[in-house]
């Protein structure tokens, strides 16, 4: 076996990428980056096997890693939520140092073993079946000739291990709804909706005009007052005690056609549609 | 062209032990799907115990008609006569812990949480605490790692025994979080040994990897043979050894790798912290024992140094931070570790006595031990099991009987005559001194003096001092809890008098190639 030149500039493009990709995944403050870093180390590792005569390795390699795992991961980052981050407060004294310290060393020791073994070895190939003993030639149909023989408990015994997954995120995540006390089904929220609030519907959008688009806008009833209710609880900027002083100082009587709340009054221009929006926009 | 694939042969009688248990934990899955809440516990209960005791027939009918020294599934699973034997010991441990499982009289709804997706201390949460409901997945689960544990101890290929090292951890981590009271302490424990578990599987795997380059194949007997005739460089193959042995020495929980042991063994709840602490052990040094017999045997002569020097590390780590807990299960805990120091002698002795000193000592500790913490899980207060030693003081005098039993234990633990400890630990060091590692022997002894300290104080503790007022009250068991601190104090008291018959059953037979 020898090496191409293709394989050789391919190896040279990819492995200083999928090194950076490793170190970069170490050394970014946020966790999203980390991932995406790590995803470029996978997948530079991917078309690595596929240079390396490995291609359905490699097609597995984006699509269960970076495909799969790696999107999950941001999911994961994303519902818990992208900001926090780990306390870096040393709890050990040192700890850091001398962890660095030692993986460094370990580091040096696996790859000086390997460089030191692997040095004069031929390597067999993946397209020889001779040399791999089974089956033909190609990927897939040596694969399944081990899944099936050579490896067919191993295989076997990996399904266990997807219902002991499948029972464990069961026990953990589920509770079962109480009538009293545990949460509510969807049953019990619709009927105390429509029981105990006036309003059974959703709640207005926020409004959309040609002054503002913002979410922080509220939505104008026909008669040109403020629905209150298009305007979210939990958006911060939302002034919604502005509104109410505007409000008081605006003429009860509002033009439906100006599109703003306040516009007779039109003396410093303190629209409160345009107040909120512009108000966003500032910051 | 491809050749057409065609089935290894499989001996379904040999590993119909291990097939019975899967199945019958497939069975429990369906049936915590069909069966009404309120009989499920019932049902898996006789489930579980049923199908133990079948693969146990099973086992025995295959002991007297099956073929010896056999491996099947295209030599991934040896039948060998140790890996039978522990089959039989894992059977037999199972059954203690099902049994220690199963109690729901000690804790009124049993030792596990009743709903586990509910957060601690929350109002809900302190509502389900008095259910007397438990989630009886916990058995299909303890079967599954069952299962996982005998493949470990007799797989022949280091890829089944990684599938097999996950199949019995992750039923164990989910396990650990899982206990009724004190449940962020569980929830923690649970974490850590993940954590810890899935490095030590990384390193485990990354070492796979190696040997697989160094002898082109993943079978153990292929990689003490490449070892055997060729002059290349042994970098990959002590590489590769070293982070194997890393993965197995963690689940072994032996010297340097035993970080997770005490506050896993603390924060899981009694009966799991049973479980893991005699069936995992059996299995982690089946594995260890194989390993280093099989593959690595015939290079001996590197490794066996830095083994020893690991060994002499464990015992002295487990027996001097032994003396300064003051939690009866961490202390057990440390113990432990000190424990598997003692089992690597016999192990390190690499030859058939030391197969038979190991084995024997495996099946004795492991009985031992799930009586030790059967017992543990009886001394309560207010808030559950009171695991502090203070309040341990001057039980002897409010109960004679458990106090007694508990003493037997811990002199069974410290090797004392009599029982099964004195013979297991004088086993084990007679197979070091006629492997010639005396120093490590002589080791093995001052670290037993040592531990026999700890073990000394809480008997001193129980009878010589003054009841607290407000101390802990002893439960009265109910059936199954009853049913496995007899059983192990039984075994610990038949195999410390007469352990004639155990001690040839485990040495019938060496590791099949």
């Amino acid at each position: 076996m020898t090496v191409s030149v293709y394989e050789e500039i391919a190896f040279w493009i990819l492995g200083p990428l999928s090194l950076a990709g490793a170190l970069g995944m170490l050394f970014s403050r946020s966790a999203v980056h980390s991932a995406l870093w790590l995803v470029l180390t996978m997948l530079s590792l991917g078309v690595l096997y596929m240079v390396q005569d490995a291609p359905f390795l490699g097609i597995v390699q984006i699509i269960v890693y970076t495909g799969a795992i790696m999107m999950l991961f941001l999911f994961v980052l994303m519902l818990a939520g992208r900001e926090s981050s780990d306390s870096v407060v040393e709890v050990l004294r040192g700890q850091r140092i001398w962890a660095s310290l030692l993986g460094i060393g370990l580091a040096g020791l696996v790859v000086a073993g390997v460089a030191r073994s692997l040095g004069d070895v031929t390597p067999a190939g993946l397209d020889n079946p001779a040399a791999n003993g089974s089956g033909g030639p190609g990927n897939v149909a040596n694969i399944g000739q081990s899944l099936f023989t050579r490896y067919l408990f191993p295989f076997e015994l990996t399904s266990a291990l997807l219902i002991t997954a499948a029972i464990g995120a069961m026990v953990l995540a589920y509770t079962r709804k109480q009538a009293k006390g545990g949460k509510n089904r969807q049953r019990e929220m619709v009927n105390m909706r429509f029981r105990e609030n006036t309003r059974p519907g959703a709640l207005p959008g926020p409004g959309v005009f040609a002054t503002a688009d913002s979410v922080a806008t509220p939505a104008l009833l026909p008669d040109g007052s403020i629905a209150k209710e298009s305007l979210s609880r939990i958006i911060e900027t939302t002034p919604v005690t502005q509104i109410e002083e505007d409000e008081a100082l605006a003429d009860r009587h509002p033009d439906a056609h100006a599109l703003t709340g306040a516009a007779r009054d039109g003396d410093d221009g303190a629209s409160i549609v345009a107040s909120p929006a512009s108000e966003e926009r500032s910051e | 062209m491809t050749t057409p694939a065609s089935l290894p042969d499989i001996d379904y009688a040999g590993v119909a032990p291990v097939l019975i248990i899967l199945g019958a934990a497939c069975i429990g899955v369906l049936l915590e799907a069909f069966v009404p809440r309120s009989q499920r516990w019932a049902v898996q209960v006789v489930l579980s115990l049923l199908a133990i005791v079948v693969a146990a027939i099973a086992l025995g009918a295959y002991l007297y008609t099956g073929p010896q020294n056999t491996s099947t599934f295209a030599g991934s699973i040896a039948l060998d006569r140790p890996a039978l034997f522990l089959w039989g010991t894992l059977l037999a441990l199972g059954l203690g812990s099902i049994l220690l499982i199963a109690d729901r009289v000690v804790e009124p709804g049993g030792a596990f949480v009743a709903q586990a997706g509910i957060r601690p201390g929350t109002m809900l949460d302190k509502e389900q605490a008095n259910r007397s409901s438990m989630q009886t997945e916990v058995f299909p689960l303890a079967l599954f790692s069952l299962a996982g544990m005998m493949i470990f101890c007799s797989a022949n290929d280091l890829l089944s025994m990684f599938v097999a090292l996950e199949v019995l951890s992750l039923p164990l981590y989910l396990m650990c979080g899982l206990a009724r009271r004190r449940r962020l302490l569980s929830q923690e424990a649970a974490v850590k040994y993940f954590l810890l578990g899935a490095f030590a599987s990384a390193f485990f795997l990354y070492g796979v990897a190696l040997l697989y380059g160094y002898a082109n194949s993943v079978k153990l007997a292929d990689i003490a043979n490449a070892a055997g005739g060729t002059n290349r460089s042994d970098a990959l193959l002590f590489l590769g050894m070293g982070l194997l042995l890393i993965g197995l020495l963690f689940k072994g929980s032996v010297g340097p790798f035993h970080t997770w042991t005490p506050d896993v063994y603390q924060g899981a709840p009694t009966p799991m912290t049973a479980f893991m602490g005699a069936c995992t052990k059996v299995a982690a040094f089946g594995a260890i024992l194989r390993v280093l017999m099989v593959a690595f045997g015939s290079t001996h002569w590197e490794w066996q140094t830095i083994m020893w020097v690991v060994a002499g590390i464990s015992m002295l780590l487990g027996a001097i931070l032994g003396i300064t807990q003051t939690d009866v299960k961490r202390m057990i805990a440390y113990s432990s570790v000190a424990h598997a120091g003692f089992l690597l002698v016999g192990v390190l002795a690499l030859d058939g006595s030391g197969i038979r000193a190991t084995l024997f000592y495996l099946i004795s500790y492991g009985f031992t031990t799930i009586a030790a913490f059967g017992v543990v899980s009886l001394v309560r207060d207010g808030t559950g099991e009171s695991t502090s030693l203070s309040s341990w003081a001057g039980l002897g005098k409010r109960s004679p009987l458990l106090a007694g039993i508990f003493t037997f234990l811990l002199l069974a633990l410290a090797g004392i005559p009599l029982t099964s400890g004195f013979v297991s630990k004088f086993v084990v060091f007679a197979a070091g001194m006629s492997a010639g590692i005396t120093p490590l022997v002589v080791l093995g002894l001052i670290a037993s003096t040592i531990a026999a300290f700890f073990y000394l104080r809480v008997i001193v503790l129980m009878y010589f001092s003054e009841p607290a007022a407000d101390g802990p009250t002893v439960t009265l068991p109910g059936m199954y809890t009853t049913a496995a601190i007899t059983l192990g104090t039984l075994v610990t008291l038949l195999l410390g008098v007469y352990p004639s018959f155990m001690l040839d059953w485990a040495g019938t037979g060496g590791f099949v190639v």
